[in-house]
């Protein structure tokens, strides 16, 4: 009896104009989506591959570093574009922040861009495919009662539960259905560019998206169940799952902000340049004294012990400033990091916040990816004052030594699932909470 | 026509449409005024501060030129929060934006929650869910067909139901702009005294200019499709075109189209421009100079001035090109989005309010122009213009029988005499007719999709069978 129930519901949802209409948008955003950020990803990548090229040119003191573009940023765009693709680190100035290419001051980049938002697959997933769940799913029951069916087929020996399980896996197949197609259709178009090369671990995390998208639609399916089982008019149910959609969608991720950014204050502007004044203003005063000092002496002679006493000395202070202003500005994005932390514990119950989360995370185009390159700084930085401090020290053994390397650990695909476990646990559990509602709603519903 | 729209009226005011409406509208326009209020006294606190400073310390160096905050942020923020709080003015011209100051960069992406977004995508979306079965619906249920047997016009049907629907958003609209207002005027009454009543009564038109558009739209489709779910779907993919779609994709549509060379390619000929327009020549006068084909460090130096400046020049060019190729860039952009109606309301929204791009380049219009008055005054009281800037160049060594010699970027001098004639910059107020002139295409656009829908939604419904 289950089987005839799931055969006939997908039927009915394949014949309809909604699901044809629906399905039709979806293919068409993400046949373009994914091409225009294919393109995108290429000319980024270009980029990339060439500056690096033109690092290895260059011999130089200071480290220009360039952060890849993530390949599944074609499907998630995230915040890679956003953070910035490039830092120059000396030892005498450490930013604690990423550029554009033209580097600080001069960037314009990320300014310009303002007002555009990503359209990628997650965004498709994210609004329209939500939609169109609601849409398909809005009067699997209330339709039936509306109209009087539902009083015949449970006339019929068949169980309430059967039934609802019949609507909910019919309906979740053709969910998933459009989904599967959809994630099909942007990786054919992905691997159908040979610049994209897709490995093994990649494969892994696309699946990991297909999960999480499928959980987030089976959310938004078993709300439309549950609305659906609740109302008696389907037109009721559907304005009242648009309302909740607007809200989880649009509303709900704003209030978050808007609340974190008054539960966990920032310093202000000048807050921190006070205190930046504070700790690196006795530093300014040796360095100027040093600098005097080493001027006089290079007047007397260029070349005596006291002249490059003092110049390693002033070298030195140098780079400590360096760090100080690296080490407040650091603490300055770690209370970012807090914040951005409160936001996603107040949005806890928003479906679109926790999808967004994890999908960034399995595509690395979120703030765990930045914030592992961020990490590596320090070390690149103390290799570099190292090095510099050999062309004072040791002017030969400074020529014999190589460029330090910089390296930073890239996110595993094993930690980037543990990593979105919680969100996936959330969606599954909203999932399962509704599904029970509705069920339990439907074994005691009247059905006349 | 009076009963039919207070029948119709009352129908949409007794929907959970219009209650889902109603309670969206107070949290909003209260989160809204809230915002406003703690951002925009943080941000005036400020900008009185670095004023205070920079009157107290008049310099023929640099002047910081700051852009006030914009007393209107809260009806449309325009993407000010990512632009400069101002500029650093040199002499001989040269701008340079300055550090925005200490926002989150790592928050989620969401659009501010000003007036404009919420009129844009919720209210819009509301017009959909309100409208969508104003003429199916009672296909549906069979009552059009009875109304129409009574004297009644289709036009005049159409009118009713169309002002039923406008006439449904506005109230929430009137009570969450009230709400806004009352919350801003309560802890800062100062933003009343400007008298900006005007330009919010011009916020409104504009508002319900955009409502009619989905209204209209609503109706079209309402009248051309018979089944109301269908019209809804329709309607909301047009939603998530004109809403969403549109004016996100046309930002990376503008890359395709326009031709600027990418930030890399830019920034990889500053190098070899550098060193061409001034290493080179800065070592070909430290030989001469070695060689004693200079004879004076004096003439080292007057000549070393003259090549730094130059290079200096070069590069500024250089990054000015850049700037303007992304700025056209940002303009192509905003024009291909402008085939959206939400668009050409953000758009006409920023401009009244004075924020967006437009507004930054009315301020750039004004530091162009008081430049001109700082390097008179420079003038006047140094007696020479070195142009200022960014870049700086620097070159020491021992250069003839071991002495050190260092040749540098020429920087200008700071006057020590009496400052207090200093010229005072003073950013051009935003007058309600300026305002309309920068938002006049986007007025029009909105006009203009009024009057194409409302003819289509006439004859659509006057040739609708409503059997």
């Amino acid at each position: 009896m289950l089987n005839t129930i799931i055969k006939r519901e997908i039927l009915e949802y394949l014949k309809s104009v909604k699901f044809l209409i629906g399905f039709l948008i979806t293919v068409v955003l993400i046949t373009v989506s994914t091409f225009i950020n294919l393109e995108d990803f290429k000319q980024r990548q270009a980029d990339y591959q060439a500056a690096k090229q033109e690092l290895k040119s260059v011999n130089r003191t200071s480290g220009a570093l360039y952060r890849a573009p993530e390949m599944l940023s074609i499907l998630v765009q995230g915040k890679d574009r956003k953070l910035g693709n490039r830092i120059e680190v000396s030892s005498y100035d450490f930013p604690s922040r990423l550029s554009g290419y033209m580097g600080r001051g001069v960037s314009q980049h990320m300014r310009y861009k303002t007002g555009f938002e990503a359209v990628d697959f997650a965004f498709v997933v994210r609004v329209v495919l939500s939609l169109l769940v609601i849409f398909i799913a809005y009067n699997a029951v209330s339709e039936e009662k509306s109209s009087g069916t539902l009083r015949t087929a449970l006339a019929n020996s068949l169980p309430r539960d059967q039934l609802l399980s019949g609507k909910f896996i019919g309906g979740g197949a053709i969910v998933l259905g459009s989904l599967f197609i959809a994630t099909l259709l942007a990786l054919l178009i992905m691997i159908s560019d040979k610049s994209v090369q897709l490995g093994g671990s990649d494969l892994a995390r696309i699946l990991g998206m297909f999960l999480v998208s499928a959980l987030y639609l089976i959310f938004f399916y078993t709300l439309s169940l549950f609305i659906s089982v609740r109302a008696n008019r389907p037109a009721t149910s559907l304005m009242l799952l648009l309302q909740v959609w607007i809200f989880l969608l649009i509303i709900y991720p704003n209030l978050g902000v808007f609340l974190a950014e008054r539960l966990y204050r920032l310093p202000g502007e000048e807050e921190i340049s006070s205190k930046q004044e504070a700790v690196i203003q006795p530093v300014r005063e040796e360095i100027n004294k040093t600098q005097a000092d080493l001027m006089e002496a290079r007047k007397n002679d260029f070349n005596s012990p006291q002249t490059k006493e003092l110049s390693v000395k002033r070298f030195e202070l140098s780079a400590r400033r360096a760090e100080l202003a690296h080490e407040l500005e650091a603490e300055i994005d770690n209370q970012f990091t807090r914040q951005v932390e409160l936001v996603r514990k107040i949005s806890i119950f928003s479906s679109a916040v926790l999808y967004d989360a994890a999908m960034s995370r399995l595509a690395r185009t979120g703030l765990d990816e930045y914030e592992n390159f961020m990490t590596a700084l320090p070390h690149f930085h103390q290799q570099l004052v190292e090095r510099g401090r050999l062309m004072y020290r040791d002017p030969e053994a400074y020529r014999n030594s190589k460029p330090p390397e910089f390296s930073s650990s890239r996110e595993s695909t094993a930690r980037s699932f543990v990593g979105t476990a919680a969100e996936l646990m959330l969606l599954f559990m909203f999932g399962i909470v509704l599904f029970s509602m509705a069920y339990i709603s439907f074994l005691r519903k009247d059905v006349r | 026509m009076k009963t039919i729209i207070t029948r119709e009226l009352l129908d949409y005011l007794k929907s959970i449409q219009f209650l889902g409406l109603i309670c969206l509208t107070v949290l909003l326009f209260t989160a809204n005024g809230l915002s406003f209020r703690d951002k925009y006294s943080q941000e005036l606190d400020l900008y009185s501060k670095r004023m205070a400073e920079a009157y107290k310390n008049p310099s023929t160096v640099k002047a910081m030129l700051y852009r006030q905050p914009a007393l209107l942020s809260f009806i449309s923020e325009g993407g000010d929060e990512e632009s400069p709080p101002g500029y650093v003015l040199s002499p001989k011209g040269t701008i340079g934006p300055l550090p925005a100051g200490p926002r989150n960069f790592k928050l989620p992406d969401l659009p501010e929650p000003d007036w404009a977004f919420i009129i844009k995508i919720v209210f819009s979306l509301y017009a959909v869910l309100l409208g969508y079965g104003a003429v199916s619906g009672e296909k549906e249920q069979g009552t059009l067909r009875q109304t129409l047997a009574n004297p009644v016009s289709r036009s005049r049907l159409l009118a009713a139901k169309y002002t039923a629907i406008v006439l449904t958003l506005i109230i929430p609209l009137l009570t969450g702009m009230l709400i806004s207002l009352i919350i801003v005027s309560f802890y800062m009454p100062q933003v009343f005294a400007a008298g900006i009543l005007h330009k919010v009564l011009l916020i409104f038109l504009l508002s319900f200019l955009y409502l009619s558009i989905f209204a209209l739209f609503s109706l079209l489709l309402s009248s051309v499709i018979h089944q109301s779910s269908l019209v809804l779907l329709t309607l909301l993919t047009v939603w998530i075109l004109f809403a969403v779609m549109i004016p996100n994709a046309s930002g990376i549509l503008a890359e395709r189209f326009s031709r600027v060379p990418g930030e890399f390619q830019m920034a990889k000929q500053v190098g070899p421009m550098i060193k061409q327009t001034v290493w080179n020549r800065i070592k070909s006068l430290v030989d001469k100079f070695s060689e004693g084909e200079i004879k004076t460090e004096e003439e080292l130096h007057l000549q070393a001035d003259r090549v730094f400046e130059e290079g200096r020049e070069e590069l500024s060019r250089h990054i000015k090109l850049y700037e303007n190729a992304m700025k056209q860039r940002q303009r192509t952009g905003r024009n291909i989005s402008r085939i959206s109606p939400s668009a050409l309301f953000q758009y006409a929204a920023e401009d009244i309010s004075g924020t967006g791009p437009d507004r930054e380049e009315d301020f750039l219009q004004d530091t162009r122009t008081y430049s001109a008055v700082y390097d008179e005054y420079i003038l006047k009281k140094v007696g020479k213009l070195v142009a200022g800037g960014y870049f700086s160049f620097a070159y020491g060594g021992d250069l003839r029988n071991g002495k050190y010699i260092i040749v540098t970027t020429p920087s200008p001098e700071e006057y020590q005499g009496d400052k207090s004639d200093f010229p005072r910059f003073s950013e051009s107020s935003l007058s309600i007719s300026r305002s309309l002139q920068h938002a006049l295409l986007d007025i029009s656009g909105l006009v203009l999709w009024n009057l194409a829908l409302s003819i289509l939604a006439f004859a659509a419904f006057s040739r609708s069978d409503v059997r």
